[in-house]
């Protein structure tokens, strides 16, 4: 039988690797053998997406490897989330998230969504080609603490500033994060975002140092 | 020194002749608001009408001293004829382009490309605009543009199929990119057989930030290297994004020039391709000619900058987006045209 250090280090590499039946199989096991669920997320899935985060960085995953790596920890995550406790799950705290109207585009959206799924956060996914006003009414609805834009178009990426000026009128207090391939870090500032992602890669390396923080502060 | 008509000047450009200043032209959307306002028309309707699309790039060329205009002004064209709807988003007040809000096809397998499809849709459209700015305008040379086969794939498919299938299903996303290929052929050859005056392919969905240059080499280049091959001079290539790593494999492709945005150093890229190859770029299209906080100054500075850089013509790195602040945009095409008299790289002056 393996130990609870081999069972992550093969969710890890099932991550790494993109091996979604590696992972499941030993999600499963870790599971069965009594370990912590958040423990198996954290330190297996996540540290993996670490690495993954890394390989991008290296410029030797792109993104076709990484929404690979996406879907092997979504398998495992599948697994693990029911398990874990409402009041071992530290962070509760609520997303608003979304492709901005005329763009139908979701890659990006989706990996800054995963960032937030593996950090237990509730996402509430709009969706795409969502309209502005529907960021606005679903925060408010929500009460969510961040509000996560992404555009893949130059030609959309005009719509987020409208948006967050419509939500920081309304409550300053909302965290907001831009993602998406044209959108550059001086247009995120001008815009008044808070977060930012330069693109679908750039939303997998910001949000996985985002979970490696997490990491680090559970270990405190 | 006689000064050249636009289209003199753009079509010695793409010949590499000496020319008598650097054009300000774009192988993407040139269309502006001032343009549009100026036709009396308003921007959702400007994609469905030969008419009205001819007269909205008219006046934008016209109006901002642009040396080109170019056909058609969204992506959604194609895919529109192979049977998927558009939203036009007529009812919204901001500019929103026309979109694919459901695709028809769920597999790669179900990508079937329909006979004729120059015939089908909005597409023959763009045959008759180009016949209105012929007789309009003769004096501006005509750019038409077709994405290419991964970024098609883009409009018709969920985009993860494709760039998870280079690793999983490797010969149905050949398959379809053979497919894409064939039909970007078809229609480039019916432009350019309408008139166009010059066309330009471009594939942003493949930057190096997104795929590796490993599967650029394996997947894209090849089909490049075919529609240039079956298409007539003057022909470009336009790749957005991260660029710099897939110069060299872009310049084997066959194009007459190579187009880049502004997260290409433009510098860099000269140092790369050499003096010979005709490059252009890459404006900043949303601070440089949208911001209202951006001086003028700023804009001359960073259109000076890029020609000293080495660019053969100023080109904007991507659509120019149509809610221009006018004094920016004027002074960066006036910069071209002044700053620009000194010879380029690759291409001398008259």
């Amino acid at each position: 039988m393996s130990t609870k250090e081999e069972l992550l280090e093969q969710m890890k590499n099932g991550v790494v690797e993109y091996q979604e039946d590696v992972v499941k199989e030993a999600a499963q096991a870790y599971l069965d053998a009594g370990h912590l669920a958040l423990d198996g997320v954290m330190d297996g899935l996540a540290a993996g997406m670490q690495v993954v985060g890394e390989l991008y960085d290296a410029n030797e995953y792109f993104v076709p490897e990484v929404l690979m790596c996406a879907d092997a920890l979504y398998a495992g995550l599948d697994i693990l989330r029911p398990h874990i406790p409402k009041k071992e799950d530290d962070v509760n705290a609520q997303v608003v998230i979304g492709s901005i109207q005329g763009d139908v585009h979701d890659i990006g959206k989706n990996l800054v969504k995963m960032m937030f799924d593996v950090a237990g956060w509730d996402v509430h996914d709009l969706g795409r080609d969502v309209p502005l006003e529907k960021f606005v009414e679903e925060q408010l609805r929500t009460d969510s603490e961040v509000v996560a834009m992404s555009a893949m178009m130059t030609t959309t990426m005009l719509g987020m500033k409208k948006v967050i000026e419509m939500i920081k009128e309304k409550n300053p207090n909302v965290g907001i994060m831009l993602g998406g391939a044209p959108v550059t870090k001086d247009v995120a500032n001008l815009f008044g975002a808070d977060g930012y992602a330069e693109s679908a890669g750039n939303a997998v390396s910001e949000g996985i140092k985002m979970i490696s923080r997490l990491r680090e502060m559970r270990e405190k | 020194m006689a000064e050249l008509t636009p289209k003199e000047r753009v079509l010695r450009l793409f010949r590499k002749e000496p020319i008598d200043t650097m054009p300000f032209i774009s192988g993407m959307g040139m269309v502006v608001m001032p343009g549009i306002e100026k036709a009396g028309l308003k921007f959702p309707t400007i994609h469905t009408d030969a008419e009205r699309m001819a007269m909205s790039a008219l006046w934008s060329a016209r109006m901002m001293n642009f040396d080109c205009v170019v056909l058609p002004y969204d992506m959604t064209m194609e895919s529109e004829a192979m049977g998927n709807k558009i939203s036009l988003y007529e009812e919204s007040e901001d500019i929103l382009y026309p979109t694919i809000p459901e695709k028809i096809w769920s597999t790669l397998d179900d990508v079937a490309i329909p006979e004729k499809i120059w015939e089908k849709g909005r597409l023959p459209i763009i045959p008759k605009a180009i016949e209105i700015i012929k007789s309009e305008a003769p004096e501006l040379p005509i750019g038409c543009w077709q994405l290419g086969p991964f970024t098609q794939a883009g409009q018709i498919l969920e985009l993860d199929l494709m760039l998870k299938g280079v690793f999983k299903q490797k010969e149905k996303v050949a398959m379809v990119l053979d497919k894409l290929t064939d039909m970007i052929i078809d229609i480039g050859k019916q432009w350019q057989a309408a008139g166009c005056d010059y066309i330009t392919l471009r594939e942003p969905g493949v930057a190096a930030d997104l795929l590796s240059p490993r599967t650029f080499k394996e997947f894209i280049q090849p089909r490049l290297t075919r529609i240039m091959a079956a298409w007539d001079s003057p022909k470009l290539l336009h790749i957005c994004g991260q660029t710099e790593p897939l110069l060299a494999m872009m310049n084997e492709c066959g194009a007459d020039g190579l187009t880049v945005d502004i997260k290409c150093d433009v510098r860099k890229a000269r140092e790369i391709l050499g003096p010979d190859v005709l490059f252009m770029g890459n404006v900043d299209t949303y601070k440089m000619t949208c911001d209202p906080e951006t001086p003028k100054q700023d804009a001359i500075d960073h259109i000076k900058d890029m020609i000293d850089g080495g660019v053969d013509a100023v080109m904007p790195g991507c659509d120019l987006w149509p809610a221009i602040i006018e004094e920016n945009m004027r002074a960066c095409v006036e910069t071209c045209h002044e700053y620009g008299k000194k010879p380029s790289p690759a291409v001398g002056r008259l």
